[in-house]
């Protein structure tokens, strides 16, 4: 193909990133309006334990944490998706990072939102969630900054905002790409404006681009240990305590690694259904599957790796309350989800991913959904499992979710579709800037080549 | 009176040679002004490895002051605080760590933002996308503009950016 050729065949794939921004487009509406009705179901749900107490949630003692730190962490472990993701492609300069970038960095953001919604939602009293807040107040105390809780406000206020800020620095020039189409074909309109908004006067001068590629470079290298911290601390909520099956040295890595598989499989199932929602094939190709598809098998096989070691350890230790959780989870009343669990996070990637047609956009969909179903389990084995068998004996106890703590998750699920539709309908989802950036370089290379070619006798 | 002369051109090698030639016309770099939606490669335009950013040494001035911060406010509320400590350090490090690696990441990403919206002036909210081709920029153009006198210089500006978009 010539350059030119190909310069229009860009031309023409970028028309469809930028159609949802620009068209009415019937399937993202009705799926907005869905997962906003679903996204309703959150706020009734904890209005409504609001008015009636936390008492309406079905933890109660010993299982104080049940769904709700459940699901705080599995939206946390769900945000490593993005940041992290594209930030170590970033750092390796990994040329098929282009079109998965921003998906990626959205579900991070998104994520962590509602990740953030549930230490909320768990207080019972959200209102006073300032006494967290390291101001002086009329109280004369001050945050227990040696709590793994505090902790995790301060890592997770920090991954927020290198995430929002980290997702809005690479997409001020494709707003200005936008700006600059809506002013010459729209000008008085409220998209313009929108785009206007957002770009915040970017003009593309040597200087600007210089800085912004130096900045987003710098996050990059910023953002990873940072997203590391946020999972280690989350771990070291569990493993600060002298629980059970908690108090773990490997649980900061373990939790690192399963955020990132959990993370990679949401990925899958985002830009598989986008693939095919949006027809941006061209963009999120198979190429693009295929190579996410190794990574989220080695992951597969890194977390199968920690699980086996952890439940090693402590089959082998023999101690008697840790082999008391041990055997309820591997042979008791939890060993339904653990087996599932083990089928969904091991048996099915290994079976579909190690294949070139297993590591294509429906394969890789596929056992992203799976290792989704299968990390929330996990979540709630190390919340529940544990909590269940305290050390005491006339603590044991069982726990099962009222309907509020079932609408608050449903809901957290809603909230995060329909941030999402949001967001596609109103920025690209590949970014444009990054993606003419590499045709540039094919065509350089081209170029290269072909006076090579020329200079040889 | 100074006026300014803009053209779209579809490839960076294509502004590349305009370039030469206003060079040999006489223009120097502060006349012209090159936009583009997409990073100029370096080969193409060698003036880019002039540009310097500040980055680096932001972010690390942003990251020591987040540090040293968030120690202070961990090591200040913690001996303000009346806590009977049993003979233990009251301000804990490997606690304070944690807090302190934060209080680095949350303030070298903080002032690298801030570098980047000061050194591409940011935000100027109303002056970009007026300008006569800027829609062009849309398409993967990228634009020249050149500040010249009335008269002379304008039509030998002109006459130098069409002849290299022909």
């Amino acid at each position: 193909m010539t350059v030119s050729a190909r310069a229009a065949t860009a031309r023409s794939h970028e028309e469809n990133l930028i159609k949802p921004l620009t068209a009415f487009r019937p399937k993202l509406f009705v799926g907005s309006l869905i997962s906003g009705g679903v996204m309703a179901l959150l706020f009734y749900s904890w209005g409504y334990q609001i008015f009636n107490d936390i008492g309406v949630a079905g933890i109660n003692r010993p299982v104080f944490w049940g769904f709700y730190i459940t699901n705080f962490v599995f939206w946390i472990g769900i945000s490593h998706a993005g940041t992290l993701i594209s930030a170590i492609l970033r750092v390796t300069q990994a040329e098929w990072r282009r079109p998965i970038t921003r998906c990626a960095e959205a579900i991070t953001t998104f994520a962590l939102m509602i990740g953030g919604l549930f230490p909320l939602i768990h207080l019972g009293r959200p209102w006073i969630f300032w006494y967290m807040v390291p101001i002086p107040t009329y109280r004369g105390i001050w945050p227990n900054f040696r709590s793994p809780l505090m902790w995790d406000i301060m890592a997770i206020t920090t991954y927020l905002t290198g995430s929002l800020l980290y997702l809005y620095l690479p997409l001020i020039p494709d707003m200005a790409i936008l700006r600059d189409r809506a002013l010459k074909e729209t000008p008085k309109t409220l998209r313009a404006f929108f785009f206007r908004i957002m770009a915040i006067g970017w003009r593309g001068t040597p200087q600007q681009w210089h800085s912004l590629e130096a900045g987003i470079k710098a996050m990059a290298v910023i953002i990873i240990p940072v997203a590391v911290s946020v999972h280690t601390i989350v771990s070291w909520d569990f493993a600060m305590a002298i629980q059970p099956m908690w108090h773990s040295t490997i649980f900061g890595p373990y939790f690192v690694v399963g955020a990132i598989y959990s993370g990679v499989a949401v990925l899958m199932v985002a830009m598989y259904l986008l693939r095919k929602g949006l027809g941006i094939g061209e963009y999120l190709s198979d190429k693009v599957f295929n190579n996410l598809g190794l990574l989220f098998l080695a992951f597969a096989l890194l977390w199968g790796y920690f699980t086996f070691a952890e439940h090693l350890t402590v089959w082998y230790g023999n101690e008697h309350i840790e082999r008391l959780v041990f055997n309820e989870r591997i042979f008791g009343k939890y060993s339904g989800f653990f087996w599932t669990m083990m089928v969904t996070n091991v048996l099915i990637p290994l079976a579909i991913l190690p294949f070139p047609k297993g590591r294509k956009p429906l394969g890789t969909a596929i056992v992203g959904l799976a290792v989704l179903v299968g990390m929330w389990i996990e979540r709630y084995l190390i919340v529940v499992g544990t909590l269940s068998y305290t050390r005491l004996d006339y603590t044991v106890g069982t726990y099962a979710p009222s309907w509020t703590e079932m609408g608050i998750f449903v809901g957290s699920i809603g909230m995060f579709l329909f941030l999402y539709f949001v967001f596609v309908q109103t920025t690209p989802i590949v970014s444009i800037w990054e993606v003419r950036e590499g045709h540039h370089l094919e065509v350089k290379a081209q170029r290269q080549a072909l006076a090579a070619s020329r200079e040889e006798p | 009176m100074s006026k300014r002369t803009h053209a779209a051109f579809v490839s960076p090698y294509d502004v590349r040679e305009a370039l030469e030639r206003l060079e040999q016309d006489g223009f120097s770099t502060g006349d012209v002004e090159i936009r583009s939606s997409a990073p100029l490669d370096h080969d193409v335009f060698p003036e880019r490895h002039a540009v310097h950013s500040r980055m680096p040494w932001m972010a690390l001035t942003g990251a020591a002051l987040g540090g040293l911060g968030l120690f202070s406010l961990v090591a200040w509320s913690s001996s303000v605080y009346p806590l009977p400590t049993g003979g233990m350090p009251i301000v804990a490090i490997p606690t304070t760590g944690v807090i302190t690696f934060e209080g680095i990441a949350i303030g070298a990403i903080l002032c690298t933002v801030a570098t980047v919206l000061y050194e591409c002036g940011l935000p100027g909210l109303w002056s970009a996308g007026t300008g006569p081709l800027d829609h062009h920029l849309a398409d993967d153009h990228v634009l020249v503009s050149v500040t010249c006198d009335e008269g002379a210089s304008t039509e030998w500006a002109a006459k130098a950016l069409e002849t290299a978009r022909e």
